[in-house]
C-alpha cells in the first residue's frame, strides 16, 4: 500500500483538485436526453462530478443509468443537453476524447480483450490515445512495462513476468476485474465509472476493491459506482444519485440517509430487511449426501437436506462452494462419495442425469451457463422438457410449450411483452426468473440456486425471495449457493460455511449474525494470508 | 497479496512429464508444430536414408514459399478475426495478368517493377474485400469466398484460359538467382534459389507488424473482440481493411513468385490451394476462430505441410496417404489447441 507516494502524476492531480474543488466541478452534465426508438431512455438528467469524491448512480434495471454512464464515457452521443469537463463546454464526445479528458469507464462485462496479455490491457490504452487512434506507429515496449507495472502495483497484483504476460481469458473472475480497475487508472484518470463491480466478487474482494477506491479518492481522483447494492453504498460511503425511469429522483450524502430510504427511491415502495424465511421443515430428509468429493474442488463434504428445508452454503471464491454446487447438478460431476436422494442413490455424471432425477439448478452465471440469449423467452423455459413436449409425430407441441411457459410466467411474475421475444430483450431480474421456471419445468424434488440473485435488482431480489419461499412450503428441498451473506440470512434454515473445500461450519440461520457467518467465512485466510 | 496469484491456473504439482509437455506445448503451439516436423523428419530420414539430402532441404524450402506468403496473409487476416478465401484467386489474377500484359507490352521492365505492379493489384482487390466485409457486414468467409469465384471467373473469361510459357525474361532470370549451390556426392547438383528471400522478409516484416507496431496489436485487439475493442477506441474498420489489403498484397507476390519459379503461368494454377494453407496456419497454433496465432508457428506449419507433400512418397508412402497424414495431424492439432481455449 506504498504506492501513493511513487506515482507523481496523481500527486499533481490532487493539488489540482484542491484548488479547483469549489469552484469548478470536473465533469457536469445538464439536460441530457436520449431516446431509442419510442424509448424515452433519459428525460433531462443533471450530474455534477467533483474531484475526489465518490459517487453512487443508483436505480432499478432499465431505469436509464447505463444509458448515461455511456454518455459520460462517449460510448453514445446524447439527443440533447450539455457536457461541460472542466468548465469547458464539450460539443460531442467520443471514446477517445472521453479517455483523454481522463474518464475511464469498467463496463459490467470489465470490456478485456481476452486474447491479449495483462499488460496490453492495462498500458496499450495510453498509447492508442497518444497515437490519437492512428495505428501506424510502432509500439514503445519500454513504456507499455512501465505503465503496466505502475497501475498493477496500485491494485495490489503482482508485477511479475510470467503474470503481466498471461492472457486475460486464463484469469480468475476477480483478478480480471482488477486488471480492468488497473487499466482504468493506468492513465491519468480523474473519474473512474465502474459499473456493478462487485457483482462477481466475494466479500474479501470487494474490501480489497473498497481500499483501491480509497487511495484513488485521496490521489483526488472522482469515482462514481453504479450500482445495486446498497449495503456497499452505506458502508463506502460518498454521494449518492437515484434514478428512475430515466429521471433523477434524488441525491445526497449517504450518510445522511437509512438504507431502506434509498431502496424507497429506487423502487418506489418501502422494502424492510426482513427474514423471509417462514415454513416449518419436514421431519424426513430429502436428500443425503456423504463424503462427496472432488479433485482439486472439494473433498468430505457431508449434510442432509429434509422435505421443504432451506439450506445455504456459502464461502470464498476458492472454498469449493461453486464446485460443490456443479457437482449436485452433475455439471461437474463428484468423483467420490455419495448423494442419496429419497432412498436412492445417485451417480450424476452430466447434467442430464441430475435433471432425469428431478435436481433442478439454476447457474450462477446466466448469461454464458443459463440462458440462450437470442433465442425465445418460451423455447428457454422449456428447454430441458423437450422429451416429453413431443407429440405423436415426434415434433415438439407447440401449444403444449406455450401452456407451460403460460403457467410459469404467470407464476412467476416474470413480465414478458410477448413470448416469442428473445430472452435478452428481458431485464435480469426477468431472466433470472426464465431460468427459475425452466427449472421448474422438471419438478424438481431438490433445486440448487446458484447465486440466484446475482445482478438483480432490490425489487427483483423481493420477488424471487417470496418465489423460493413458496416452492419449499410446497415440500421442495432448496439449496442456495451464495456469496450475498444478507440473502441467506433471509432465506434459509441452516448455512453451511466452506473454506478450501470442506466444510467448516454449519449454522442455524435464525438470529445469526451477518457478522458472524463473514468472520466463519474467512477465518484461516485472513490470519495466515494477508500481509 | 497471494490471493490474486496464478495458483489456480497450472493445476496441482503432482502432474505427470507427459501432462507437463503438453501444457508447454499449449501455451507454446510452434513448439507442438516443430515436434510434428520433427517426427515427420525422423521417420522417414529412417526409413529412406536418402532423405537426408541436402537437395530435398533446399526442395522444400522452394516449395514453401508460395504456401508461405499466402500462410502469413492468411494468419494476419485470421489473427484480425477474419477469414480470407480469396487469395489463392488473387494470386491467379496477379500472375496470368500481369505475366501476359508485361510479355505483350513491356517486356523490359525489370522484375522489382513487375513484383510492385502486382504487390499493388492484389492490395487493390484486398482493399475491396476489406470495404465489403466492412460494409456489408458479412461473415468474412463467405464474402471471400464470393469474391474467389468473382475473380476467377474473371480471369478465365476476360483475361485467357491457355497456358503461357513465354513469360518475360527478367521473371525467368529472377526465377533462376542462385542463393547457394551445393555439389551432392553423386554428382548431382543442388541450387536453393534466391527468391526463398522473398518469404523470409514477408516473414520478418509480418512479424515487425503484428508484434511491434499499434496495428498489430490492434489487430489482435478486434480479434479477440470486435465489440469491446470499438469500444476502446480501436478503429474496426482501419483493421479490417488492412488485413485484406496486406493478405492481398502478400497473395499478389507470390504470384508472380509462382511464375518465376515454374516459368509458366496456368491460370488454373494456385486456385485449390486454399485448404492446404488454412491447415497449415491452424497446425502453426493460430485460433481458427480469430485472435491468435504467430508467424513463427505458421511458418512452421507451412514447412510441415511441405514437408509432407514432398517427402511422403521418399518413404515408399503412396502419394494419396499425403491428405490422410494431414488430415490426421490437423485433428491431433486441433484436440491440443481447443483444450488451450477452455482455460
Amino acid at each position: 500500500m506504498n504506492s501513493i507516494g511513487t506515482i507523481p502524476k496523481f500527486s499533481q492531480a490532487a493539488d489540482e483538485a484542491s484548488q479547483s474543488d469549489i469552484d469548478t466541478p470536473f465533469l457536469e452534465v445538464r439536460g441530457i436526453h436520449k431516446r431509442f426508438g419510442g424509448v424515452h431512455a433519459l428525460r433531462g438528467v443533471d450530474l455534477c462530478i467533483n474531484p475526489g469524491q465518490i459517487y453512487h448512480l443508483m436505480g432499478e434495471n432499465g431505469c436509464g443509468k447505463s444509458t448515461l454512464i455511456k454518455i459520460i464515457s462517449g460510448a453514445q452521443p446524447a439527443d440533447e443537453g450539455e457536457i461541460r469537463i472542466n468548465g469547458e463546454p464539450v460539443t460531442s464526445l467520443d471514446p477517445l476524447g472521453a479517455l483523454r479528458a481522463g474518464i475511464e469507464t469498467v463496463y459490467q462485462d470489465l470490456s478485456l480483450l481476452p486474447n491479449l496479455s495483462v499488460t496490453e490491457n492495462i498500458a496499450l490504452s495510453e498509447q492508442l490515445v497518444a497515437a490519437d487512434g492512428k495505428l501506424a506507429r510502432s509500439l514503445d515496449l519500454g513504456k507499455l512495462t512501465e505503465t503496466a507495472t505502475r497501475a498493477l502495483k496500485s491494485v495490489n497484483l503482482p508485477t511479475d513476468k510470467r503474470f503481466c504476460s498471461t492472457e486475460v481469458a486464463k484469469l480468475p473472475i476477480a483478478t480480471r476485474q482488477l486488471v480492468a480497475i488497473a487499466r482504468a487508472i493506468a492513465s491519468d484518470a480523474r473519474l473512474v465509472i465502474m459499473d456493478e463491480p462487485t457483482a462477481a466478487l466475494t466479500k474479501r474482494e470487494v474490501d480489497n476493491l473498497i481500499e483501491i477506491v480509497d487511495q484513488l479518492r485521496s490521489r483526488g481522483v472522482a469515482v462514481l459506482f453504479v450500482t445495486h447494492k446498497l449495503d456497499e453504498v452505506m458502508s463506502i460511503g460518498g454521494h449518492f444519485i437515484i434514478m428512475r425511469d430515466g429521471e433523477k429522483v434524488q441525491e445526497g450524502d449517504v450518510a445522511d440517509y437509512q438504507k431502506t430510504d434509498l431502496s424507497f427511491w429506487m423502487t418506489g415502495r418501502k422494502i424492510d430487511v426482513v427474514r423471509y424465511r417462514t415454513t416449518e421443515i419436514g421431519a424426513e430428509n430429502l436428500l443425503v449426501v456423504e463424503g462427496l468429493k472432488r479433485r482439486n474442488a472439494f473433498a468430505d463434504v457431508s449434510f442432509s437436506l429434509a422435505h421443504g428445508e432451506i439450506v445455504g452454503v456459502t464461502g470464498l471464491l476458492d472454498s469449493g462452494r461453486n464446485e460443490l454446487a456443479r457437482a449436485l447438478a452433475g455439471v461437474e460431476p463428484a468423483d467420490g462419495g455419495s448423494i442419496v436422494l429419497d432412498g436412492k442413490s445417485l451417480h450424476l455424471r452430466r447434467p442430464v442425469d441430475a435433471i432425469n432425477e428431478q435436481i433442478g439448478y439454476v447457474p450462477e452465471d446466466r448469461l454464458s451457463e443459463g440462458l440462450f440469449l437470442a433465442k425465445p423467452i418460451q423455447s428457454n423455459i422449456v428447454a430441458q422438457i423437450l422429451d416429453d413436449l413431443r407429440d405423436k409425430f415426434g415434433m415438439i407441441s407447440k401449444i403444449r410449450s406455450r401452456k407451460m411457459a403460460e403457467r410459469l410466467v404467470k407464476d412467476l411474475q416474470i413480465v414478458v411483452a410477448d413470448l416469442n421475444n428473445p430472452v435478452q430483450s428481458l431485464s435480469g431480474g426477468n431472466q433470472q426468473r426464465v431460468l427459475i421456471g425452466r427449472g421448474l419445468t422438471i419438478a424438481p424434488k431438490v433445486f440448487v440456486l446458484h447465486g440466484p440473485t446475482v445482478g438483480v435488482d432490490v425489487g427483483s431480489k423481493d420477488t424471487i425471495f417470496r418465489i423460493i419461499q413458496k416452492l419449499s412450503s410446497q415440500g421442495m428441498g432448496v439449496i442456495i449457493v451464495s456469496d450475498d451473506l444478507p440473502e441467506l440470512l433471509q432465506n434459509c434454515d441452516r448455512i453451511i460455511v466452506m473454506r478450501r473445500g470442506r466444510i467448516v461450519e454449519t449454522f442455524n440461520a435464525e438470529n445469526l449474525e451477518e457478522n458472524t457467518l463473514y468472520q466463519a467465512m474467512v477465518a484461516e485466510n485472513s490470519t495466515g494470508k494477508q500481509s | 497479496m497471494s490471493d490474486f496469484t496464478l495458483d489456480g491456473i497450472n493445476g496441482g504439482k503432482g502432474e505427470s512429464q507427459i501432462s507437463r509437455i503438453a501444457s508447454w506445448m499449449i501455451r507454446y503451439p510452434p513448439i507442438f508444430t516443430l515436434l510434428l516436423i520433427v517426427i515427420v523428419c525422423v521417420v522417414i530420414g529412417t526409413i529412406s536414408p536418402e532423405f537426408w539430402q541436402i537437395s530435398n532441404i533446399f526442395d522444400i524450402a522452394r516449395a514453401s514459399v508460395v504456401t508461405g506468403l499466402f500462410g502469413l496473409g492468411f494468419l494476419v487476416v485470421l489473427a484480425a478475426g477474419g477469414i480470407d478465401m480469396s487469395f489463392a484467386a488473387i494470386a491467379g489474377l496477379m500472375m496470368y495478368w500481369i505475366t501476359t500484359a508485361v510479355a505483350a507490352y513491356a517486356p523490359w521492365m525489370p522484375i522489382p517493377a513487375i513484383i510492385l505492379l502486382a504487390a499493388l493489384g492484389g492490395m487493390v482487390i484486398g482493399i475491396g474485400n476489406g470495404l465489403l466485409v466492412h460494409a456489408l457486414k458479412a461473415p468474412a468467409m463467405i464474402v471471400t469466398i464470393g469474391t474467389q469465384y468473382v475473380i476467377h471467373g474473371f480471369l478465365l473469361t476476360f483475361i485467357g484460359t491457355e497456358l503461357f510459357v513465354n513469360i518475360p525474361l527478367s521473371m525467368e532470370n529472377f526465377g533462376k538467382v542462385e542463393l547457394m549451390r551445393v555439389g551432392a556426392q553423386s554428382g548431382s547438383i543442388a541450387i536453393l534459389p534466391a527468391y526463398v528471400l522473398v518469404l523470409v522478409v514477408a516473414a520478418v516484416v509480418t512479424w515487425w507488424i503484428l508484434n511491434r507496431t499499434l496495428m498489430g496489436r490492434a489487430i489482435f485487439a478486434v480479434g479477440g473482440s470486435a465489440d469491446i475493442a470499438e469500444r476502446l477506441g480501436y478503429d474496426h474498420r482501419k483493421v479490417q481493411m488492412f488485413v485484406f489489403a496486406y493478405a492481398g498484397l502478400l497473395a499478389g507476390i507470390a504470384g508472380v513468385i509462382h511464375v518465376a519459379s515454374n516459368r509458366l503461368a496456368n491460370p488454373f494454377d494456385l486456385s485449390g490451394n486454399e485448404l492446404n494453407v488454412i491447415a497449415a496456419v491452424v497446425l502453426g497454433g493460430a485460433r481458427i476462430t480469430g485472435g491468435g496465432g504467430t508467424v513463427i508457428g505458421a511458418v512452421l506449419g507451412v514447412i510441415l505441410i511441405t514437408l509432407i507433400d514432398n517427402v511422403l512418397i521418399l518413404a515408399g508412402i503412396p502419394s494419396t496417404w499425403q491428405t490422410f497424414v494431414i488430415g490426421c495431424f490437423i485433428i491431433l492439432a486441433g484436440a491440443l489447441f481447443a483444450n488451450s481455449s477452455n482455460r
